[in-house]
């Protein structure tokens, strides 16, 4: 039991902190960035040169993370803004175009074989009938300092609350005197960063590959949309809510349905679950399982 | 070289007919849909399935078309109240389901290992004549579904489409059933790839879930969005760019001793760049959709 609350954690921390980045844009810029997903293999391949290099892990995920952020900060003042001009249907497939090339630059720099970062190995701690290692207590910790802190920022400070403003109303935004491109650039970096720093953690443990992104987007996007996109906080309680049914999917016996002793669902339809849940989300709560605005359709 | 050019050919000529399937329900209809390459890898494993049981293929490759446009028809019922962009991403998941699907259901479609043996069409010509021959009936089957099309698009059906791409609630208004056109307009699109992809299977006489991979629709699309999207002579012209530029990969790879990851890397950052450059400097494609002005 207590294994399957550690696996949901596991895969909540990997998950929230790029589905945040992605809501938390969303919210200003209004299309769904495809190569949000892909900022985070950057950040992988970042961290793992950096380190690599010969930098400290910590230093190491930093630098990647300030790196991915000023990447994140690049496309979006010399691609988003321009397509922007041009719809939103236009600016995601821009974005699927810039992820097609992140991919293929990643590839063309690390090829195709993933990278394993070298870990000292360290015993596993027991918890009960569970047993997690130091650098995944590490992982899930930092993404909970970084979520607590995020929440503080959005609901206790002036920037936070610009920043909900612009989401909210930006006509009323712009006229009580906010700064809307500043704050965007801003968000920009910092979901960036986000997405960086995110794709750094999960690399500890599965290793840098090209493919780290692409198997991301589908249980991001659910998380995401699940929560109501641009609504971060949201994001996060939809991750937590994926990563609780993709590990029940694959942990509960669902033998006495077929009246057999023992029957799992392949692990193969682990994303499958996501991916239907995305789907429901979408049928019965298109915007968001937290949605309170009232729509006259 | 001969056989070389007859190949890229082929695959130009059926990438074609998906790209045109493709254009009826993003062109016309301004329908997002991100999960297209499903339709196609549903006709290819009708028609593997089909030669797996011992079917004649021919039956295989209708079930197929009737699976895709049933599919085509929930896909296009799924989005009664969705954003369009919302819609794309439910495509997209759609797609992955499938394919996660095919890979893992061993008994249906041999999972990974995919369904190999599909007889080429036109096996017992002798020579090169089989391979032309195929040609021929690809690129014959592409002119016709572009002639059709660009009929259908000019008709009212088509004026339909545009109005509700436009503007849905004048398209309602006018008394249009936008949930009818829309689906309408999917199920024709599936069907034509469909077709597709079981042409596909024939030529490679291989069918496998790496058919339905999220990266084959993006190709369509960058097809779409380089040639000009609405326009049926753009979709073609955009096929034939991407087409060269795919063919040209493996020379620049024997002319630069690249390895193999890199020849992929390319292959991939030259779309990217063709569809990004293409989408900021020239949003509407080389041969842009005309826009019919009343007087």
């Amino acid at each position: 039991m207590i294994q399957i609350l550690v696996d949901t954690l596991l895969r909540c921390s990997d998950l929230a902190l790029i589905a945040l980045g992605l809501s938390m844009v969303y919210g200003l810029v209004k299309f769904p960035n495809i190569a949000h997903v892909q900022y985070a293999m950057v950040g992988a391949y970042l961290t793992y040169a950096l380190h690599a290099l010969g930098l400290p892990l910590a230093l190491a995920l930093l630098a990647a993370c300030a790196l991915t952020g000023a990447m994140a900060l690049a496309f979006h003042l010399l691609v988003f803004r321009r397509l922007l001009r041009a719809g939103p249907a236009i600016t995601m497939i821009g974005s699927l175009a810039l992820s097609m090339l992140l991919i293929a630059l990643c590839q063309g720099f690390a090829g195709s074989f993933p990278r394993m970062f070298t870990l000292p190995l360290a015993t596993p701690i027991r918890l009960g009938d569970a047993s997690v290692t130091l650098t995944q207590i590490a992982a899930v910790s930092t993404t909970a300092l970084l979520l607590a802190g995020f929440a503080l920022l959005l609901f206790c400070t002036r920037a936070g609350r610009a920043m909900r403003a612009l989401a909210c109303n930006p006509a009323l935004a712009d006229a009580s005197g906010l700064n809307a491109s500043r704050i965007t650039c801003q968000v920009a970096f910092c979901s960036g960063a986000l997405a960086g720093l995110g794709g750094g953690l999960l690399a500890l443990s599965t290793g840098a590959h090209i493919n780290l992104g692409t198997d991301l987007l589908l249980p991001v996007f659910a998380a995401a949309i699940l929560g109501g996109l641009g609504n971060p906080l949201g994001a996060v309680a939809g991750a937590f809510l994926i990563a609780l049914t993709e590990t029940l999917v694959t942990n509960l016996n669902f033998g006495w349905l077929y009246a057999k002793p023992v029957a799992f669902l392949p692990v193969a339809y682990i994303s499958a679950a996501s991916f239907l849940i995305l789907l429901l989300a979408l049928l019965f709560k298109p915007y968001g399982l937290f949605d309170r605005e009232v729509r006259r359709v | 070289m001969f056989d070389f050019l007859v190949s890229s050919l082929t695959f130009g000529a059926i990438f074609a007919l998906m790209a045109l399937g493709l254009n009826l329900q993003a062109g016309l209809a301004g329908l997002l849909n991100f999960g297209h390459i499903a339709f196609a890898g549903i006709g290819a494993y009708g028609t593997g399935i089909a030669v797996q049981a011992g079917w004649h293929p021919a039956l295989g490759a209708a079930a197929g078309v009737a699976v895709a446009m049933t599919l085509g028809w929930c896909i296009a019922r799924l989005g009664k109240q969705l954003a369009a962009d919302y819609w794309g991403i439910a495509t997209l998941a759609i797609a992955e389901i499938i394919r996660t699907v095919a890979t893992n259901e061993l008994w249906l479609t041999n999972g990974a290992q995919g369904i190999s043996g599909i007889p080429a069409l036109f096996d017992d010509l002798p020579g090169k004549s089989g391979a032309l021959a195929f040609l021929a009936l690809v690129v014959a089957l592409a002119a016709a579904a572009a002639v059709l099309l660009r009929r259908v698009a000019y008709g009212r059906f088509g004026r339909a489409l545009r109005v509700m791409r436009e503007e849905p609630k004048l398209a309602a208004c006018m008394g249009y059933d936008l949930m009818s056109l829309k689906s309408r307009a999917v199920m024709a699109g599936a069907g034509v790839t469909a077709v597709a992809g079981s042409l596909y299977a024939h030529y490679m006489s291989f069918v496998g879930p790496d058919y339905l991979l999220a990266s084959e629709t993006f190709l369509l699309w960058t097809m779409l969005m380089i040639g000009g999207i609405g326009n049926f002579s753009g979709v073609v012209l955009g096929v034939v760019l991407v087409q060269t530029a795919y063919t040209l990969v493996p020379f620049a790879k024997d002319a630069f001793g690249f390895g193999s990851d890199i020849a992929g890397a390319l292959r991939l950052g030259l779309i990217g760049c063709i569809l990004l450059g293409c989408l900021l400097w020239r949003s509407e494609g080389l041969l842009p959709e005309k826009m019919r002005k009343m007087p």
